[in-house]
């Protein structure tokens, strides 16, 4: 994960839903604010894989689009393989899903010609070598 | 025409004329830096989404410069309890990577 600016935090676009919910944050103005957002958010959410801060400044958000919610699969050769449209409506997770798994097999062969790749052509071995950040 | 068929096109116009600007300024406020969109959205009452076409012009306003194919943007981030830092360079050649941007809001 990508932790990037509040979508709707109570001081700008608060939603009735996150005041119901008791999820009510001022939108963070320095990184310091942000990494107690974002640890809330990893901690209350059980978020398992790697999160990440964005910096103060929102260069990645802003590099990608990120904002509110965005998903992407970037493949081995560093390119951008998919991109979902902006959220919250374009935010699915279903097709960001087959996205990876064409990719991991179109990939996969082209990585199992690296030597530490060998014996990791295998769906399963593939599947385990998925990594989220 | 008469006068008071006249009156109502001229009002339908009025309408569709409002509705127009309204539009405009919509997508000009979704084009905005995140903080700033906000800003105008608090004022904004949430039943005239009903009415505003939000979704198609959030696609556009949103839409960003890359595409299936372009270099993805390096960046070097810290992990959110700050104990290392990760490049998405240092993946190339190696794994693919899945970005899930978002937030807790």
């Amino acid at each position: 994960m990508v932790y990037i600016q509040e979508a709707h935090p109570s001081d700008l676009w608060q939603l009735p839903s996150n005041v119901k919910d008791e999820v009510i944050f001022s939108s963070p103005k320095t990184f310091d604010e942000r990494v107690n957002v974002a640890n809330a958010c990893v901690r209350d959410l059980g978020i398992e894989f790697p999160a990440l801060l964005d910096n103060i400044e929102d260069s990645t958000e802003q590099a990608y689009t990120g904002w509110p919610d965005r998903l992407y699969v970037i493949d081995q050769q560093g390119r951008v393989a998919y991109k979902s449209d902006p959220g919250p409506f374009g935010f699915t997770p279903d097709a960001m899903e087959e996205a990876l798994k064409k990719v991991l097999e179109s990939g996969g062969a082209a990585a199992s010609l690296l030597p530490y790749r060998a014996g990791a052509s295998s769906p399963q071995g593939n599947r385990q070598s998925r990594r989220k950040e | 025409m008469t006068t008071r068929a006249r009156k109502f096109v001229g009002i339908a116009l009025a309408l569709v004329g409002i509705y127009a600007v309204v539009c405009v300024g919509l997508f000009w406020a979704m084009c905005q830096p995140p903080d700033d969109f906000g800003r105008i959205m608090k004022h904004v009452p949430m039943p005239s989404m009903m009415v505003l076409p939000f979704r198609p012009l959030w696609m556009v306003a949103r839409g960003g410069g890359l595409s299936a194919g372009d270099e993805a943007p390096d960046f070097e981030l810290l992990t959110h309890d700050k104990s290392e830092t990760v490049r998405l360079r240092d993946f190339r050649g190696e794994k693919p990577v899945v970005l899930v941007f978002g937030s807790y809001t």
